[in-house]
Parts: C-alpha cells; structure tokens; sequence
C-alpha cells in the first residue's frame, strides 16, 4: 500500500475555486503533493453549490441535497480528493497571522481570484515572499495580472469563446457553439501544473521561487496555436466542420439502433475505405468512382453521409464499433454516462474510482489522470468537508495549541459551517 | 539563456498532434528535445496543411486539392514539410534527427541517445516500441533513471488498447461528445483537436512530476497516458450527475445546463457569451440591456431562467442583435459580469489584452517566413513582483523561461548530433547517410 509518492515533499496551499485551479492542484494530490486547501466560510468555493439549493438537482446524491449540501455536491466532490480541507477568515487579524505562518510553510501558493484580489488583503507577491522568500506564486486571473482586461472575468465557457475554440466548433453553416464542459478550466490546470513542478526543479537548483502569471486566455489561445498560424499563412478563418475533417473523408457521427445512439466513423485512407465500402455495399460501393481518392470523398461527403447513416442506423454502436475495428477503421461508440461506468475497457483500466465518502457514501469519480509503473498515484480519501481537517493542519503542520485552534472557532475565524450564502 | 529546464535532455519519438505538444512545453521551458523523425519523410504532420505560401504569408497556393494534406511524393513536398502551420507550431525549440530505427545501426545509436537521456517520450501505437526493441525493459537496461512516457489513444492496457481512432473518436469515446451539440442533432466534436493536445498537457505534468521523483532516487519508471482517458478525467458534470444520482446529463446546445443567459448568442457583428452569473448580479442585465421586463423576479434565480429561457432568450436578443460583440463584452465586464465574446482567428491575433501582454512571439523561419506564434500559456517571472507588471518587464523576463526556437527542418541537427554528442566519424555518417540510416 505504502507505494512511494512522487510529490510526497510539496506542499501547496490552494485558495483556487471551481475548476482551472482545483484540477491543477487535483493532478498533483494524486501524485503525493500535500494540497491545503483552504476556504472561507463566508464566500467558500462556489463549486460546492448554494447553501440552501432547491430539491431536485443532479449533482447532488439522489438529487437531495441533504442537511450540508455544500459537502455533497458531485461537481466539487470529483476536484478534491486527498486534499486538507480548512476553513479561514483572511479579513480578521487573527486570521491573517495563520495565514502568514502558512505560507511560511508551503512552497506553493496558488489561487485564481479575480486579479489583485490577494493584494488588495495586502497579500501580493512581494508581501507573500516576506513569509516565504522562496515561495512559487501561481496567480490565475482570467486574463492575467496586467493588460487593459486585467480586472475582467471570465469562466471557462468565456475562454472557450475568446480563445478561438468556440469560434470553430458547430455545425455546419451554424453558429458557433459551446462544449458540455467548460474547457478552458481543465487547459489551464494542467498547463499550470506542469510549469509549477518545473519551477519547483528550478528552485531545487537555485534556490530562487518565482512569480506565477497565469492568463486562463493566453493558457486556452496556446492550444490553437496551429490555427492561429494557419490564419496568418492563408488569410482565411477556420471553418465549422461539425463532425468532419477538412483532411480526410468520411468522418462523422452516425445514427444507431436505440435512443440517441451514435457511431464515430473516421477514414483516413484509401485501403481503409475500400474495407468500409465492402462492409456496407460490397463491390459496388467499393467501386464507386466517386469515391476512389480522398479527393472524391472530400468532394462528395454529403452523399457518403447518406450512403453510412442508412447503413448504421438500424444496427447497434458498439457492435459496429468492434467490427469496423476488427477492419482496421477507426471507429468508436458515443458513450453516455453509464456507459463509461459500465465499460470493459475502462473498467480492466481503472479509470474510474469507487470512493467512500462520508456524507455521501460510495460513488463512481474520474480517477488518476495517468498510469506511472514505478510510483502509481492513488486517492488517499474522499474530498474533504467544510473546514474537515482544520484542527490537524491547525494543530499539527503549524503546532498550535487546541485551545487555540479552537478560540479561532470561537471567534468565527474557522469552522465547519457556512456563514454567509454569496456565491461568487 | 538559461530554461527552467535546462540540462534536461529529452529523446523526442512522437509525431502528429498529442505527443509533439507534450515535447514542446518540455522544449520551449528549455530542455534539449531531439526530435527523432524517419528519414526522408520525417513526421506526418509536415504534410498537413495550410502550408506557409511561396509567395509570403496571406497568399495562397492554389493546389487545386480538396484536402490539407500533401502526399510526401508532392512534388513540392521538400519545401511543403517545412511549412505547415500546425508542425510549426508543434516543434519550436526541438531539433531534428533522422533516424531509421528500424535498421541496426540507428537502433544502436538511438540507445546511445537514450543512454545521455532523462526522458523519452513516444506516441506510437502500442507495441510498436516493441516490435522496434525499444520496450520499457530494453530503454531500462540502458538507463535506469529514464522517464519513458507513452501517450496512446485508449492507453498501453485493457481491450481498446489496439482500436485505431481520430480526434472524433476519442473524444466519443471519452464521453464528451454525448453533452456537446444541440439535443435534437447529431453530437458534435470540438473543432480543435482537444483531446490529443490536453493528453499532451497531461504527459508533460506527468513526465514532470516522474523527472523529479527519478531526480530525487534515481528511479526511473513507464507513463501510460491514454487519450480517451484524458476526455473522461475532465468529464465533471456528466460523471457525476449520473453518479450522484444516476440521472444522465444530455446535450443542452448552447444553454449552458439547459438556462437561458449562459452560453452563446448571436450579436450584430459575429457571437457573444452572456454569463448571467452570479445571481446577484443578474440585474445588471436588465440595466445593460434596457429591458425592464428582465428584472421580473421570475428571471432572478438560475432556476427561474432555466424554466423561463424561451422568454429570457427573446427579452434579450434585440439588444443583442443592435450592438457589436467587443461593445457588449465590455458593457458586461465594466457592470461585474464575466460576458465573453466569439473570437475569431484575427480577433485573436489583433486582441489588445494579448497584444499588451507580448503574447505572441515572432519567430523567422526560412522557409515559413515570420510570423505571430502564440507564446508562454503561463508566464514564471524569476524573481520578479507582482508589481512590476508593465508589458516591458513581463516583456524581458519572459525569454529567461520560455525559449522559443522556430521548429526545426528535417534532419536539420542530425550532423551536429552524430558528430558531437554520438561521436561519431565522418566516415561512419557517410556510411549512415548511404545506407539510409539518417
């Protein structure tokens, strides 16, 4: 059990909410690092949904969101485990004074408010190096720490949109449209940890921590990077495709047997599409001349569109993912949500986790992002609750006394239950 | 200059979209890549188009072909494989070997590669590494401490292991295709290839975090990142809906959770994103817009406007459609509200945020010309405050992280490698040169 953990010497003290900054320091909880997450109780991270939200809602265990809603949530129990969860009041003065020892004591400080918020509490970069003058400070504002748009928001459904994304995705002759997810979140979480573990080697070798600026734009523009040189070079804008491809043809989602029931279809060479024309219409098709060259298809996808989706659309998805495979074409079924649940694959892989929480009691969750042979990351526990570890990060990492701890609670400074219900 | 990274060397074995944006992060943070290509062809991405023209940038070539793709028997492919805007983009700071792993001889010398090496990273179909000799165990026995990290579709393990995909496939596969799109349409892929690219994101954390873990022990290991994985690790709202409380979380279109104000909507000259979010700022909506009727207390909760989204949609869109999408981003920024707009590629490129910023780098190419590449997605500043944020100084710190090299040209660095790092003789490169090794 006790496998080595790769980040087992970081410590991280996490102010970030939501997403961007939560699946960054979730990558490196399930590698070892000791992630403080750290909340307030009067404005806690609004992932963790209203505190009083109407019944009914998905997100949270049978739709009830029970007696502490905000500690049984799904969209934020999936971001978070493994992870210390405290509560603090950074507006009080005692407050301030825990929060000084503990960046002392972490080598990473991360957060992504809106920007200048932490230095407006008199927390900047230089203030937090006072505490910690090696510290690695990874500020995440939308759009960066300087620049006119500065102190605009954004969410990751606006970096979608502003980094070019949403302008090509849609279906043809469309306009644009969004993701299910909001993909700019994720981008800049995993672009942001990766820099911050290279900035940790540098600091290994010099001693010197660093000034993080992260723009959630400049981090989602970064993986348009081709089409951005690809409008310079051509003077055109990208076209919405849908589902096709502007290199090769068919490519598409077809219809299948049974409710909402689709097959991805993806042909990328001649031979492939000689064995896909056989499957569907024999020699015939196969012969077609319209559709010998990758020219032809390219030309004519509407009508090869017609010719698949007639074929598919009374026969089952996985079946004729699995036969299209055994072809050599890539195919591939749309899966639901319980179909990713219920998948052999992913099952024999363990990409998803079963987790015991205790408000909420086992469910399935995205498990560890990766497979690494020598040190495998695992899940240490489930996400905490409001303010669940405040006595052992209070009590042991910083050594204060229990009637300290608990003065602190006393005083509101810390603690399990929500005092305010503004979501931001 | 030195890179957070320097002194790392990196045996670079990917090609197309996943694995190269893995080895660039890794490259422009200023470790030494060494993209390994076959010779004579070298990475298929070369021959994906739009390609840079002869004639200078906005021009185009017409090829007269439907497709982006050049065969490498095009009989202007030498010049074409060098152009290519997503290669371009994909390689900076690398340089290029050729190298026939196939053969003994280029076997022998990648192992003398990997030998000097701290990381390998590959993206072939699983087990092609083996069938080249090169398996976890073979690169082991060189060089313990090396990082080997394989990105694949459906990973190095478990039925699909062998499934040939693209992007759409994946990205169906992963779970994110069944929530994107219109309820009453077919499910839509995004249109840049998402998955591959954020598997490269993923690998290059994962490399990352084993290069310390080896740094620290000694201890090298294997990382098997699958690319279906990728989708189904940032699945939040569709996982856990179902798994909280077994309902299924379908496609909404641009209804962001099926309410009104929160998505995509047409505006007079292209789309905005209306984020009427959080509740207590929903007002300022109806301030912005000047529609009285959006401040009825029906519209005030996120609920409200899920019910009611026909009737907030139609209070809404004349406005819309009157006003101009950088207008109304900002209308809604200055009153708190996080609105977006659908930026195209020259909005992109003539953004003032981006611009004041220097986000973008100009990188001479001899072949490709100059152009804009877009820089740091996160910028370290070495020891530098938060304070001293001016362009100009963002502007000076920025190339002690980030080297930015254009991408390389086919076998560009193979002589200067061969002599000085593998030692080997002129004689020996010539022989290698004949029997197609490089």
């Amino acid at each position: 059990m006790t496998t080595p953990q790769p980040l087992r010497n970081l410590r991280i003290l996490d102010l970030s909410r939501i997403w961007a900054g939560p699946y960054c320091t979730k990558l490196l909880a399930d590698m070892g690092a000791e992630v403080v997450k750290m909340e307030s109780l009067r404005v806690y991270d609004s992932h963790r949904g209203p505190v009083s939200p109407a019944r009914g809602i998905a997100a949270y265990p049978d739709a009830e969101p029970g007696e502490e809603p905000w500690n049984r949530n799904g969209w934020f129990n999936c971001l978070h485990m493994s992870k210390y969860g405290i509560t603090l009041e950074l507006t009080s003065e005692p407050g301030r004074q825990v929060f000084e020892q503990l960046v002392s004591i972490s080598d990473v400080l991360i957060e992504n408010f809106r920007q200048g918020t932490l230095e407006r509490l008199g927390y900047g970069y230089d203030q937090l190096r006072r505490c910690r003058p090696d510290l690695i400070y990874a500020s995440m504002p939308a759009f960066g720490n300087s620049g006119p748009w500065q102190g605009y928001v954004a969410y990751g459904i606006g970096q979608e949109q502003l980094s070019g994304m949403a302008h090509m995705t849609g279906y043809p002759d469309e306009g644009p449209m969004k993701s299910g997810i909001n993909h700019g979140d994720p981008i800049t979480g995993s672009h942001a940890a990766g820099v911050i573990l290279a900035a940790l080697r540098y600091r290994r070798r010099t001693g010197q921590g660093m000034f993080i600026d992260v723009s959630q734009q400049e981090s989602a523009v970064a993986l348009l990077g081709g089409e951005v040189l690809a409008y310079q070079v051509t003077g055109q804008e990208p076209e919405r495709r849908g589902n096709r491809s502007p290199y090769h043809a068919p490519q598409n989602a077809y219809p299948c047997r049974g409710d909402d029931r689709w097959v991805t279809i993806a042909v990328k060479t001649d031979g492939e599409w000689q064995r896909l024309a056989q499957l569907i219409g024999g020699d015939e098709l196969a012969s077609d001349i319209r559709f010998l060259s990758n020219d032809g298809r390219l030309k004519d996808q509407d009508a090869l569109d017609r010719i698949i989706a007639a074929w598919t659309a009374d026969r089952d998805a996985f079946d004729l993912s699995e036969l299209l495979q055994q072809a050599g074409i890539a195919a591939s079924p749309v899966l639901h949500g319980p179909d990713l649940l219920a998948n052999p694959h992913y099952a024999s892989r363990g990409t998803f986790l079963e987790v015991d929480h205790p408000q909420v009691g086992p469910k399935w969750y995205p498990g560890i992002a990766w497979k690494m042979s020598a040190t495998p990351g695992r899940v240490h526990w489930p996400t905490p609750t409001l303010g669940q570890h405040n006595y052992q990060v209070y009590g042991e990492l910083l050594g204060m006394p229990e009637q300290e701890v608990q003065s602190l609670e006393e005083q509101g400074v810390i603690g399990t239950k929500p005092t305010g219900s503004r979501i931001i | 200059m030195p890179g957070l990274l320097e002194g790392v060397k990196v045996v670079d074995l990917t090609h197309h979209l996943s694995g190269p944006y893995c080895t660039k992060l890794l490259a422009t943070l200023g470790a030494d890549v060494v993209k390994v290509e076959r010779p004579r062809e070298g990475d298929p991405m070369r021959y994906v188009g739009p390609f840079a023209p002869t004639a200078g940038p906005g021009v185009s070539d017409d090829s007269g072909s439907q497709s982006l793709v050049v065969p490498a028997s095009h009989p202007d492919a030498a010049r074409l494989r060098e152009a290519g805007a997503w290669f371009l983009y994909l390689n900076t700071s690398k340089r290029s070997l050729t190298l026939d792993l196939k053969s003994p001889q280029g076997h022998e010398l990648l192992l003398r590669l990997v030998e000097a090496a701290d990381i390998l990273v590959e993206n072939f179909a699983p087990g092609v590494m083996e069938r080249l000799g090169l398996a976890y165990e073979d690169l082991a026995k060189v060089n313990p401490s090396l990082v080997v990290t394989s990105i694949s579709n459906f990973g190095q393990t478990g039925p699909y292991r062998d499934w040939k995909a693209q992007e759409i496939n994946l990205y169906a596969a992963g779970g994110l295709m069944n929530i994107t799109g219109e309820p009453d349409q077919e499910p839509l892929k995004e249109g840049p290839p998402i998955a591959q690219l954020g598997a490269g994101q993923n690998a290059f954390v994962a490399t990352m975090t084993a290069l310390l873990h080896a740094e620290d022990t000694g201890q090298g290991q294997h990382i098997d990142v699958s690319i279906a994985e990728y989708a189904t690790n940032i699945l939040e709202n569709a996982l856990m809906q179902y798994s909280y409380s077994g309902q299924e979380f379908t496609r909404v279109g641009n209804r962001g959770y099926g309410r009104a104000a929160w998505g995509i909507y047409p505006c007079q000259d292209g789309y905005v994103g209306i984020i009427a979010g959080p509740d207590q700022r929903w007002p300022a909506v109806a301030d912005i817009m000047e529609r009285e009727e959006l401040a009825d207390p029906r519209f005030a909760s996120r609920h409200g406007r899920q019910i009611n989204a026909d009737e907030v949609d139609a209070l809404m869109l004349p406005w819309l459609l009157d006003h101009d999408k950088v207008d109304i981003f900002k209308a809604g920024q200055d009153s708190g509200l996080g609105f977006s707009f659908v930026a195209t590629m020259q909005d992109i490129v003539e953004m003032e945020q981006l611009e004041s910023r220097d986000y973008f780098v100009e990188i001479e190419h001899p072949v490709a010309w100059t152009l804009k590449y877009p820089g740091a997605p996160i910028s370290p500043h070495l020891d530098r405050s938060s304070q001293d944020n001016s362009s100009a100084q963002a502007a000076e710190a920025d190339p002690q992280t980030w080297i930015y090299r254009r991408a390389p040209l086919l076998g560009e660095h193979t002589r200067e490698i061969l002599l000085e790092e593998l030692l080997c003789s002129e004689d020996q490169i010539g022989r290698f040169k004949e029997g197609g090794v490089i």
